[in-house]
């Protein structure tokens, strides 16, 4: 029989599809028609044959009403009436419908009311924020001004020998910072190139990670050469560096950190290792122990060593 | 079941009303037990199992024989012979590699379940009532929401259908084509072994074609997934409640649903083709509970209800408690001011039993406290001592007297 209790009855104790219990305190119905939400004998939308809800679509609030003479007709079951955008009137207007309804539905549909009015407001106006911000955004120029900022710190020289950029070529440090701020995990891939690397090394007999002292020795006159040659010859003789990625290495003898210079010729080229340089945690040099110009080519003569 | 029986439309293969409409069968007003079909459900799906076991000489194909005591190892049966790993392993045991299993499976296991035929019908009887309860059918889970009447039947013209295509078309155009859209959405592959098991893939239920004769039907509907076709005279419970959840969407033909009357009878008819079967009376006739307890006629017979109950109070003595006491004799509070201060008067002026103790004890250690200033022989002379003193002479009269007596 379509009596209301016997639907609870089986919803509550066997099976309703809408039950959801997420929480050990709370049932929650999924049922879109649901006041309130939750799984309760006078909340269920089927186990009440006269039922009344307040639905938003596309901001417009509707009031559907359900009742006994229509139960056997899901098509036409529910009335659907428009609300009034005045959120007053809307409250008029669900008194007027509702009339000689139960308290209950009356008062939660009042309630469901305002909550909906108060989201829509609510989301009207984060809207309308967000067109404001990106118009703002666009506005701004952000990018540029963060370029042209970069620049003028350059040309200050706040950043010092660090970065050695020709002053000339400006175009091609705009495109290599912005590659830098992206591309974190190539320098990683970098530190893996570049331990590989470390093989080639042993070539030349000055590289061992272990025989430090020793190679400090050796080492030492390239880097005097190197230091000689004052700074601002240094910057006219450009090739473009990268910033070193800092590797820290452990051995038998010390731990300490490898500075990894790598350069690439565009966007799409492949990193080249340019060089490698080891310092030990308790020295003060660095020992410059891989150098691409010097590595030894088979097809090529040239032998700086 | 003084429950109306209201007219059922039907309804043509576009989904437009015919003019015709059916009485609604009886069937749809028997209770809903769903214990009942859930029972049922549970007994009869045993009845499709097929018998598995374990083989009986699993784990038995030794000859093994337990070493018995005093080897240093357990006394489990062990294989015999040598050569080979095997020899000297358990065997046997079901707590052994390669021994039997606890309780080898056996194919005369009880697979089948009898059940009573009322049961039966009962269950089925209230399967195809809440199958006539739109609130039901969606809590199951089928979405009609798009259908025009719940129960739903369609003309007779459906019978006669033979093409999956046209049987799709009918559906949609009754608003059924949703449930079936579930279905598809609602295929995936199905967890556990099932799956190497031809039984790969899962899927939900939809909706249930009801007929009466096929002449095309089945082969129609039957390709469309989620669709199951059943005729009236052999109505099946794990159709019509499948997982022995009550509310399935049922799709009627006009000659099925014309055929349930006859088939489950009426209250006030048995049914026809069904031998000695009658519709299960429900409990309650009227099982509206929450109108009943507001009707007139139960609560003019109720007493008032107990808002507040008295409950069983704790006796206090007023002897102790001062306040009951004040309660139940209002002098005694004025009597018992009024010797508290005579008491107090009588404890400095030494008329009361008490004071009087009181002084004399006083007296007494200031007579003791003077004496041994004075230094006189304080030594206690008890009573016994003083008795003593004046028995002895006493005896010594006696014993003259008796011997003149004798003389």
């Amino acid at each position: 029989m379509q009596h209301d209790d016997v639907i609870w009855s089986v919803l509550n104790g066997q099976f309703c599809s809408y039950k959801q219990q997420k929480s050990k305190t709370q049932i929650f119905c999924s049922n879109e028609y649901n006041l309130t939400g939750l799984c309760d004998r006078r909340s269920c939308p089927l186990a009440n044959s006269q039922y009344a809800t307040v639905r938003e679509e596309k901001g417009i609030l509707y009031l559907y009403m359900k009742v006994v003479e229509r139960s056997h007709y899901p098509k036409k079951q529910w009335e659907k009436i428009k609300l009034h955008e005045n959120y007053i009137r809307a409250l008029k207007q669900i008194n007027e419908h509702l009339i000689y309804w139960p308290r209950f539905i009356r008062h939660k549909c009042k309630q469901r009311l305002t909550k909906l009015t108060q989201y829509i407001i609510r989301t009207r106006r984060l809207i309308r924020e967000r067109r404001h911000e990106e118009k703002a955004f666009v506005a701004a120029n952000i990018d540029r001004a963060i370029e042209n900022e970069l620049l003028e710190r350059l040309k200050k020289g706040t950043y010092g020998d660090t970065y050695t950029f020709p002053v000339n070529a400006i175009s091609m440090d705009e495109e290599d910072e912005e590659v830098e701020s992206d591309e974190d995990e190539e320098e990683k891939e970098k530190e893996q190139e570049s331990e590989e690397e470390i093989e080639y090394v042993e070539d030349f007999d000055e590289s061992d990670a272990e025989d430090m002292e020793d190679m400090g020795d050796d080492m030492s006159d390239e880097e005097e050469l190197i230091k000689s040659i004052p700074s601002s010859k240094k910057r006219s003789l450009e090739i473009e560096y990268e910033p070193a990625v800092e590797i820290p290495v452990r051995g038998a003898e010390r731990a300490g950190i490898i500075y990894c210079y790598a350069t690439r010729d565009s966007v799409a080229d492949d990193w080249h290792v340019d060089k490698l340089e080891f310092k030990g945690s308790s020295q003060s040099q660095r020992f410059l122990f891989y150098d691409r110009a010097l590595r030894r080519t088979s097809s090529s003569t040239e032998k700086l060593e | 079941m003084a429950a109306s029986r209201p007219l059922v439309s039907v309804y043509n293969e576009k989904g437009q009303s015919t003019g015709n409409s059916v009485v609604l069968p009886a069937v749809f007003r028997a209770p809903i037990r769903t214990d009942i079909v859930n029972f049922v459900h549970d007994q009869m799906r045993r009845n499709k199992r097929q018998a598995r076991a374990v083989s009986d000489k699993a784990g038995e194909q030794t000859s093994a024989e337990s070493w018995g005591t005093g080897r240093a190892v357990a006394r489990i049966p062990r294989v015999r012979g040598g050569g080979t790993h095997r020899s000297g392993q358990g065997a046997f045991g079901n707590m052994c590699r390669g021994g039997r299993m606890y309780a080898p499976l056996k194919v005369w296991r009880k697979w089948h379940r009898k059940i009573n035929l009322k049961q039966r019908r009962y269950a089925l009887v209230s399967a195809i009532a809440a199958s006539g309860v739109p609130s039901l059918v969606l809590a199951k889970g089928h979405s009609i929401e798009t259908v025009p009447e719940i129960p739903l039947v369609l003309s007779d013209k459906i019978q006669d259908l033979k093409k999956t295509k046209e049987a799709v078309g009918v559906l949609r155009k009754i608003g059924a084509w949703s449930d079936i859209l579930k279905v598809y959405a609602s295929k995936h592959t199905r967890a556990g072994k099932g799956k190497m098991r031809n039984r790969r893939t899962v899927m939900k239920r939809g909706p249930v074609i009801i007929y009466d004769k096929d002449n095309g039907v089945k082969k129609a509907f039957r390709n469309i997934p989620g669709v199951s076709l059943l005729s009236v005279e052999r109505l099946n419970l794990l159709r019509l409640a499948p997982g022995g959840h009550v509310g399935r969407f049922v799709i009627w033909t006009e000659s099925a649903f014309k055929k349930l009357d006859a088939l489950y009878g009426t209250w006030s008819k048995k049914s026809q083709l069904k031998v000695d079967f009658n519709l299960p009376q429900p409990i309650m006739t009227n099982s509206d509970l929450g109108r009943l307890l507001k009707a007139f006629e139960i609560q003019s017979v109720l007493r008032a209800p107990i808002k507040r109950q008295a409950r069983r109070k704790v006796k206090k003595n007023p002897l102790k408690n001062i306040s009951l006491m004040s309660r139940l004799n209002p002098y005694a509070a004025v009597q018992k001011r009024r010797t508290l201060l005579q008491q107090l008067k009588g404890r400095r002026t030494g008329t009361t039993a008490e004071s009087k103790i009181a002084a004399r004890k006083e007296r007494t250690h200031a007579s003791l406290k003077t004496k041994r200033l004075s230094g006189v022989n304080l030594v206690k002379k008890t009573k016994k001592q003083q008795i003593g003193a004046t028995t002895t002479t006493t005896t010594t009269a006696t014993k003259t007297t008796v011997s003149t007596k004798s003389s």
